[in-house]
């Protein structure tokens, strides 16, 4: 009986069409749910951000916008009972010490990359491979025990014989080593990439002209790569501006005033949010919501900086 | 000519030896870093630290009355700064507990000890055994001045020599265990994959066996890579704000819970799971995929039998990237799980991870950098040894891969 059995044929496979077409819709759905997160973070930040600038706080009254942008006192006043805050100070020390970070850890990590690609030898290079994937597995909670541990300590002994008196140690020098130990992994893995994909026919040139190995790798190859390494720098920075919980424990948290004294304690955007956490409520925990919205303007704006100026010197493509 | 060379050789070299110096700076930090964490955390690791809780529970007891007193000599060897007790069969020690203050622990008591057992002059019916790793807080004498362990153990020993009945005693059981946040971390483990990998599956098969290549896809990417630059501080307020009412409004949680937790901790992996699962799927080449289209499955039966099974090592190690990232995150969970450490864990009430348990504890007073060194201990090697998983598992993928191609 031909008929039936095309008819069952049929019917499975409008059955299977009826699946797939089921399916898709719930593919396509995750990616758009994936993709929206994003989009939900951005509005949610701003949302609850903005709050504070136009309620009334439960009496307090609003927080004055430009005062909280520019203004190097975190609180006048009391804690539930003001609305004074400021993060003006915070930002500027959040830039400082991550442009420091990145003064410490970019050489490091850029000729660290260059050693493991092109200097030493395969099992050594190996073994250091290894070794900056090891501490870029570390979570950053581990980093700021051992700043807080063993930098602290070295930081304090340190100003002591300079005879200056800090913070137990809490102070920009101690999150700037935290946060450059924590970002040479990351420049160095991505330094490395853009120098081993320079084309060997540069490098051979360079050599056939009569360049030593050493200039060659700086004059040639370093220049060659430097738009990967660049956008490694960026990547850098911005785990420095957006480190929180590490950072919290080696700074000190810094009230007022903006410092560059390197042994002065300081505080960054994200140690302020993360500051008396555990036992606040209010416009005091609202208020974290703004310094969140801040740092994001802050990060976007560093980035699109940062980008402009890459795509300025970046002529050099890399393949 | 000659001179040129000679300045040459001079740069080079000194250019040389900054390069070697700053290529063993991160390996001198690695190596501190984890001598660091040995030499501060190791005499906490043991199996104590892991099986216990975090906070101690006080007994208050007194002695049976018409038990004899012991007057017997201890059964084992005792150490050079244990005090015992003849009459009463008890050894005492000045010890530290895991949280790093100083305590009188109980080191022995004698089988004939008239404390074996004692009464429990509390809510309980049962008698207390006195156990070997309790702490003792303070002893009372019908006529005698209080003992109490600041004074130590050897004026709690002279104190019971001195005395033929006790009154009461106060004693606590060890705290300062991770049991609690163990157990929340495997929690978040569990829910955290549940909510990230069928989404972050799904979303990689989209956008590589479903999606044309169009600016409406290519939007798509971007919004997901965008994800993984926002810190994770950002994403803990972003819990904070939509995950914990949400969480709140539909169980009986009543603030920051695993549940939120997790959820906040999906969306920080989705953009690491889609990445790597769709790498994977990259690699599968397109004849399988023709091949069983044209057996007559239809595009779902092709996604589940073949592809997917032939991208599983790549969906692997995504799950085991997620379990690392899980196991360390601490910003984005102090926010959007909370703080506070607790013993016994539900899904929806208040507790925390092993990563904040350590920021908790770091930002007390006075911070316990001891056992915040073994909870990064056990974090530290967890990690390790899944990288270690995921790169044996790609390269045995990897030799797979390139032995077919070879064929």
């Amino acid at each position: 009986m031909p008929n039936t059995n095309v008819l069952i044929h049929k019917q499975n496979t409008a059955r299977k069409r009826r699946v797939d077409q089921i399916m898709k819709a719930i593919f396509t759905f995750t990616a758009l749910l994936s993709a929206s997160f994003i989009i939900i973070i951005v509005g949610i930040i701003f949302v609850q951000g903005f709050r504070p600038f136009i309620t009334d706080n439960h009496g307090l009254g609003p927080v004055n916008l430009w005062r909280f942008v520019t203004g190097d006192v975190w609180l006048i006043g009391n804690t539930f009972a003001s609305n004074l805050y400021s993060v003006g100070y915070a930002i500027v020390s959040t830039l400082f010490i991550a442009f420091l970070s990145l003064l410490l850890a970019f050489p490091i990590g850029v000729l660290t990359a260059l050693f493991i690609a092109k200097i030493a030898p395969k099992p050594l290079s190996k073994v250091l491979r290894t070794v900056i994937e090891t501490l870029a597995s570390i979570p950053s909670i581990v980093y700021g025990l051992f700043g807080s541990g063993v930098i602290l300590q070295i930081v304090y002994d340190l100003s002591a014989t300079f005879g200056y008196q800090s913070k137990g140690g809490n102070s920009i020098l101690a999150v700037v080593l935290v946060l450059s130990l924590m970002s040479i992994p990351t420049i160095t893995s991505i330094s490395e990439v853009a120098i081993r994909s320079v084309d060997k026919a540069i490098i051979h040139g360079s050599l056939a002209l009569g360049a030593s190995q050493t200039q060659t790798h700086f004059k040639v190859v370093l220049a060659s790569a430097k738009s990967g390494i660049f956008t490694a720098a960026i990547l850098g920075i911005g785990r420095a501006l957006g480190e929180a919980t590490a950072v919290s424990l080696v700074a000190g948290g810094r009230r007022s005033g903006v410092s560059f004294h390197l042994l002065d304690s300081t505080s960054t955007l994200t140690s302020l949010m993360l500051e008396g956490i555990k036992e606040t409520t209010g416009l005091d925990y609202d208020i974290r919501f703004s310094v969140g919205l801040v740092l994001m303007v802050v990060i976007f704006l560093t980035n699109l900086t940062l980008n402009a100026i890459k795509r300025r010197i970046g002529t050099v493509h890399v393949k | 000519m000659l001179n040129n060379r000679r300045i040459t050789k001079i740069k080079d070299f000194f250019l040389q030896t900054i390069t070697y110096l700053s290529s063993f700076v991160s390996l001198g930090a690695l190596l501190i870093i984890v001598g660091f964490l040995f030499s501060k955390g190791i005499h906490l690791l043991n199996i104590n630290l892991i099986t216990e809780n975090y906070l101690s529970t006080g007994f208050v007891a007194d002695v049976f009355p018409d038990t004899p007193l012991c007057n017997c000599e201890p059964t084992i060897e005792l150490g050079e700064n244990v005090y015992y007790s003849p009459k009463w069969g008890i050894a005492l020690v000045d010890s530290k507990d895991l949280l790093g203050k100083n305590v009188v622990e109980i080191e022995y008591v004698h089988a004939n000890s008239p404390l074996r057992q004692v009464n429990d002059k509390g809510i309980g019916i049962e008698p207390i055994r006195l156990r070997t790793d309790y702490d003792m807080i303070r002893i009372a004498f019908d006529a005698y001045p209080t003992a109490l362990s600041r004074f130590g153990a050897q004026n709690m020993i002279q104190a019971l020599e001195a005395n033929n009945t006790i009154r009461e005693m106060e004693f606590q059981t060890t705290g300062g265990g991770i049991r609690g946040s163990i157990i929340t971390t495997l929690y978040l483990i569990f829910f955290t994959l549940l909510f990230a990998l069928p989404i972050g599956i799904g979303a990689a098969i989209y956008l590589n066996e479903f999606a044309k290549p169009s600016r409406w896809t290519r939007l798509l990417r971007t919004a997901i890579e965008t994800l993984t630059g926002v810190p994770s501080i950002i994403y803990g307020l972003m819990g904070l704000a939509i995950f914990v009412p949400l969480t709140v409004s539909l169980t009986d949680a009543t603030g920051g819970n695993i549940l939120s937790g997790a959820m906040t901790l999906a969306v920080i992996l989705l953009p690491i799971i889609i990445r790597t699962t769709e790498e994977s799927l990259k690699v599968v080449p397109d004849d399988f995929r023709q091949a069983s289209l044209a057996l007559g499955a239809n595009a779902t039966q092709t996604t589940f039998k073949v592809v997917l099974p032939s991208a599983f090592p790549g969906i692997l190690s995504a799950t085991l990237l997620a379990i690392g990232r899980i196991v360390g995150e601490s910003a984005a969970l102090v926010f959007a799980i909370g703080t506070s450490i607790k013993d016994h864990i539900t899904v929806t009430g208040k507790s925390t991870s092993l990563a904040v348990h350590i920021w908790a504890m770091m930002t007390d007073e006075p911070a316990n950098i001891e056992l915040s060194a073994t909870i990064a201990l056990i974090i530290v090697f967890i990690t390790v040894i899944l990288n270690l998983v995921i790169k044996i598992l790609s390269t045995r993928y990897l030799k797979r891969k390139l032995g077919g191609a070879h064929e």
